[in-house]
């Protein structure tokens, strides 16, 4: 093309791209049909609504305290929900909410034995099921993780952990949070919810230009070749930008036992007095690492293979980043038919 | 009229810009990566909290001397409706274990298979979405 069509095209693209980014909150995501099932507090589980559930051993899925559990069904079409459901899996998904001030003593207690417990019983009340998989991502799946330890008998059939902190000392956020001079009782004293901004802040901060240039010079690009990213890049900027608060007594535990004390590799946190020992994990396990990950690096995750006592164990390290891996564009055709294949050697019929 | 730009000139610039990125990118990252910016974002996090903190009390004592409900007021409020919800989702969960229980020892004094889990609730969804 020559460079003078190049430039007429500038100013189209660039009021594309204005449009683009203006029109974000405007994106619809999570919007495969579901029904609620259970509320406490601000959690509630849902369950997606079905016509072919083929496997017996219903999913629920568990994502982080920190972002919105969207991202499992960002868009049709690119929905690991959807996709579970086109694979007659039940799946069921437990939502955290948006924590307020009044959430403030929720700590990771309420959240593994309250929460992610009583979301367990009423998924198999709901789904008629003695048994579950529990498929955990990031921080949900640290907290699957304590959940199978604390109850390795039981409801837990199958656990899937997903780019999941276990044991976080060589990280970024170590560096960042595991010092002295980091005074986590002072943030979370101060804040009764310490707002999702500052967090979402800390992790683009991480890598500062692909977050704030590159991101934003490839889609000017796209819309200057005459793509359309629309869809995929609003919704999955919808979902970046949506950051729920972390209750106050959450975040201090989080940052001192796991970055600070690095207490959960080494068997040191207690939940109402009981050990999470990682090595009481007996669950048919599946960890999913991402090569690029800078949030929960693989190194920080490959310790649990070599603690739990779990006789079928699988570890699949794949290329890509800590969100990407599972919600990109390679996704449904990589990550997702592998964890099928898992899951329904293990789900019954 | 303006000739057709080389091809291969501007793969050139544009591979020339997406490397002046990259090591960019690397320079910044390994610049966050220093406990010095570890520190300074430390101390940044905790000003903020502290100057957020006393705003917040400021705010909430002139609503207060207004006689008019502040933040602190509304929390505590929902605080103590979080607490009644608590006890009733746990009062619901003993019912359901009795009405099992119940269950399970009808039917042994019955000699029937009918198992307890027949007799779970099943709750009406509250909402769909």
């Amino acid at each position: 093309m020559s460079a003078i069509g190049t430039l007429a095209r500038v100013p189209r693209a660039a009021f594309d791209f204005a449009n683009v980014i203006l029109t974000v909150p405007d994106a619809s995501i999570g919007q495969t049909p579901r029904e609620v099932v259970w509320t406490h507090r601000g959690t509630t589980l849902y369950r997606y609504r079905s016509s072919r559930r083929e496997h017996a051993i219903p999913v629920l899925l568990v994502f982080a305290l920190i972002n919105r559990p969207e991202i499992f069904d960002l868009r049709p079409g690119n929905s690991f929900v959807e996709f579970l459901l086109a694979e007659g899996f039940d799946v069921f998904l437990v939502d955290w909410g948006v924590p307020g001030d009044e959430d403030s003593e929720m700590g990771l207690a309420e959240f593994v034995c309250d929460e992610l417990h009583w979301a367990v019983r009423e998924t198999l009340l709901a789904s008629g099921q003695e048994e579950l998989t529990l498929l955990g991502w990031c921080i949900g799946g640290t907290l699957c993780a304590m959940y199978c330890a604390l109850n390795p008998v039981g409801a837990v059939r199958n656990a899937v952990l997903l780019t999941t902190p276990i044991d976080p000392s060589d990280s970024l956020y170590a560096r960042w949070v595991g010092h002295d001079e980091f005074d986590v009782d002072l943030i979370a004293d101060s804040y009764p919810a310490v707002p999702g901004a500052g967090i979402d802040l800390a992790n683009k901060l991480m890598k500062p230009v692909a977050n704030y240039v590159t991101t934003y010079r490839r889609l000017f690009e796209s819309l200057l070749d005459g793509k359309d990213p629309r869809a995929g890049y609003q919704s999955m900027a919808k979902w970046v930008a949506d950051n729920p608060p972390f209750p106050s007594r959450a975040y201090r535990e989080w940052i001192t036992w796991m970055y600070k004390e690095n207490r959960l590799v080494a068997g040191r946190v207690r939940l109402r007095g009981d050990r999470v020992d990682l090595t009481r994990i007996e669950q048919n396990l599946l960890v999913v690492t991402a090569g690029a990950d800078h949030i929960a690096p693989p190194a920080g995750t490959v310790p649990l293979l070599e603690l739990v006592s779990s006789e079928d164990v699988t570890h699949l390290d794949r290329p890509g980043g800590h969100i990407g891996l599972m919600a990109g564009s390679k996704a449904k055709h990589e990550i997702w038919p592998e964890l099928a294949d898992w899951l329904s050697d293990r789900s019954g019929h | 009229m303006a000739k057709a730009s080389d091809p291969k000139a501007d793969a050139q610039i544009h591979e020339l810009y997406e490397q002046a990125e990259s090591r960019t990118a690397e320079a910044f990252e390994e610049l966050v990566s220093k406990p010095s910016f570890g520190m300074l974002l430390a101390r940044s996090a905790e000003n903020v909290a502290a100057v957020t903190r006393i705003s917040s009390e400021i705010a909430d004592l002139v609503l207060r001397n207004l006689r008019l409900a502040g933040r602190a007021d509304v929390t505590r409020l929902a605080r103590q409706l979080h607490r009644t919800e608590d006890k009733l989702e746990r009062l619901l969960q003993e019912v359901e274990q009795l009405r099992d229980e119940l269950a399970r020892g009808q039917a042994s004094a019955n000699g029937s298979s009918v198992v307890a889990t027949d007799t779970r609730r099943k709750r009406t969804p509250a909402a769909s979405s």
